[in-house]
């Protein structure tokens, strides 16, 4: 029986393909996205308008604070009430987006608020911009804290894709669903579909800890 | 040449200038007029609000009341471009400030680079020249973390001379340092001096307020207690608290 189960599975092997597509593809566009998103966020809340810092923060907490299924179901089901209709893919990605810059801007605040003060005021000092202070002096130094996390960041949001099979997008999670429908082994589908999710995850895993110990070193922390 | 009569006001000018921490008066009635290619040494004990006093000048403090002019420009009006005017200002830090991302060269011609404009192949020649002056020729591709204190604060001052700066700000240049580093950063402050540099120096280095300020300033608690010549100052001080003051730092 688990024999005619596996053939059916090896049967199913396109269709888990274009799942494990669906979901490198949405991770990495809402990544991208959200990674330039997170940056402008971040950067804006540092700034000194207290006005736009304070909007920043109370949108970061109330996304924080939800669960990300309700926010998917507010952006695909809510929105066209108000004449705004989406499609699945792109209501995907802009809840994730979302999700991704939300988090992300916390990383880079914390990054920056991690430079030293007298760094800022020795670029201020010699008549840098604001942008340029910025650019060329805050950015580069805040790098070394928020890549570790950042990286670890991105494997979690990896995983937050999956919620993106309620609204129908035939990711990885999905396909799974619908696999299990025809072979019906909820162990053996349901593992081999976190083992897609690791086979993803992973590298970014191991990425994430070479930086940590990679800056661990740079500050000349002892090595347990 | 002659020091004053280059300028009827300062290229420094403190008028009445008042500041607070919170309900701490830091700066009281602070007038002082610093004149063109003077060298003023300002002294005092620890919390007297000396190094307030030359944050104020470029602005990385801001005064509270009373007027500030400094190169014919007043501090707080919203025509004083403040970016602009902090590139004629020249800074030097205790704990130097260096870029920790950036080579000896680069923290010298960042700013010339992005804020002068100057062609980076200009700025980069410009910048060899000037760590070569400050007796770096060797470090300019070194790291801050791979030089010493005293190497770093040199270089900090060739990125202020980068700049070409009008006035120069010095607060407490040495204090961070090695007792054996004090020195050559004090070569260079001389050398700096020499060359006609207007300087604001905060600094117990009383050899090197002999050896070139025109003035030294004494204060106490906020205000300006005593402003006289190096020699005034030191032979002859006239109130009780710069005596204290001279005895405790003279005595060793």
């Amino acid at each position: 029986m688990i024999w005619q189960q596996l053939q059916s599975l090896a049967g199913s092997y396109p269709l888990a393909l274009r799942g494990l597509g669906m979901t490198v593809l949405l991770s990495l566009i809402s990544l991208v996205l959200g990674t330039l998103l997170g940056f402008a966020l971040g950067i804006l809340r540092t700034g000194g308008n207290r006005l736009i810092s304070g909007l920043i923060g109370a949108w970061v907490d109330l996304i924080r604070g939800t669960p990300f299924l309700v926010q998917i179901f507010l952006i695909f089901f809510i929105l066209p009430e108000f004449g705004i209709e989406l499609d699945a893919f792109t209501a995907g990605i802009i809840a994730l987006t979302n999700l991704a810059a939300c988090f992300i801007c916390e990383i880079v605040v914390a990054g920056i608020r991690s430079v030293p003060t007298g760094q800022v005021e020795a670029a201020l000092a010699s008549g840098l911009s604001r942008w340029q202070r910025m650019r060329q002096v805050v950015l580069p130094q805040a790098m070394r804290i928020v890549l570790p996390p950042l990286v670890g960041q991105y494997v979690l949001l990896i995983k937050d894709s999956s919620v993106v099979s309620a609204i129908g997008l035939t990711d990885l999670t999905r396909v799974g669903w619908l696999v299990v429908q025809r072979v019906p082994n909820g162990l053996l589908v349901f593992f081999l579909v976190g083992a897609g999710y690791f086979i993803v995850c992973y590298p970014l895993i191991m990425l994430a800890r070479r930086l940590e110990q990679r800056m661990g070193a740079a500050h000349g922390e002892v090595q347990l | 040449m002659t020091k004053t009569g280059l300028a009827k006001t300062g290229m420094i000018d403190f008028r009445g200038v008042n500041k607070w921490f919170g309900s701490l008066n830091v700066l009281k009635d602070i007038t002082l007029s610093v004149e063109p290619r003077e060298v003023v040494v300002v002294c005092g004990p620890s919390g007297s609000g000396k190094s307030t006093l030359i944050r104020c000048v470029n602005g990385l403090e801001a005064i509270k009341n009373g007027d500030l002019v400094v190169d014919g420009q007043r501090l707080g009006d919203p025509a004083t471009n403040m970016t602009q005017l902090r590139t004629e200002i020249g800074f030097v830090f205790q704990s130097f400030n260096l870029y920790p991302h950036k080579t000896a060269l680069e923290n010298v011609t960042l700013a010339p680079i992005h804020v002068r404009k100057i062609p980076r192949a200009e700025a980069e020649k410009a910048g060899r020249e000037l760590l070569a002056k400050v007796g770096l020729a060797d470090k300019v591709n070194a790291y801050p973390a791979q030089l010493s204190g005293g190497q770093q604060q040199r270089v900090a001052i060739a990125r202020c001379l980068g700049m070409r700066p009008k006035i120069m700000l010095f607060d407490e240049p040495t204090s961070a340092l090695d007792p054996e580093m004090i020195s050559e950063v004090l070569d260079v402050m001389v050398a700096v001096a020499e060359e006609g540099m207007t300087m604001m120096v905060v600094t117990h280095e009383m050899g090197f307020a002999r050896k070139v300020a025109q003035r030294v300033v004494f204060m106490d608690a906020g205000a300006i207690v005593e402003s006289g010549t190096p020699d005034e100052f030191f032979s002859h001080p006239k109130t009780d608290r710069s005596r204290a003051f001279l005895s405790k730092i003279l005595r060793h």
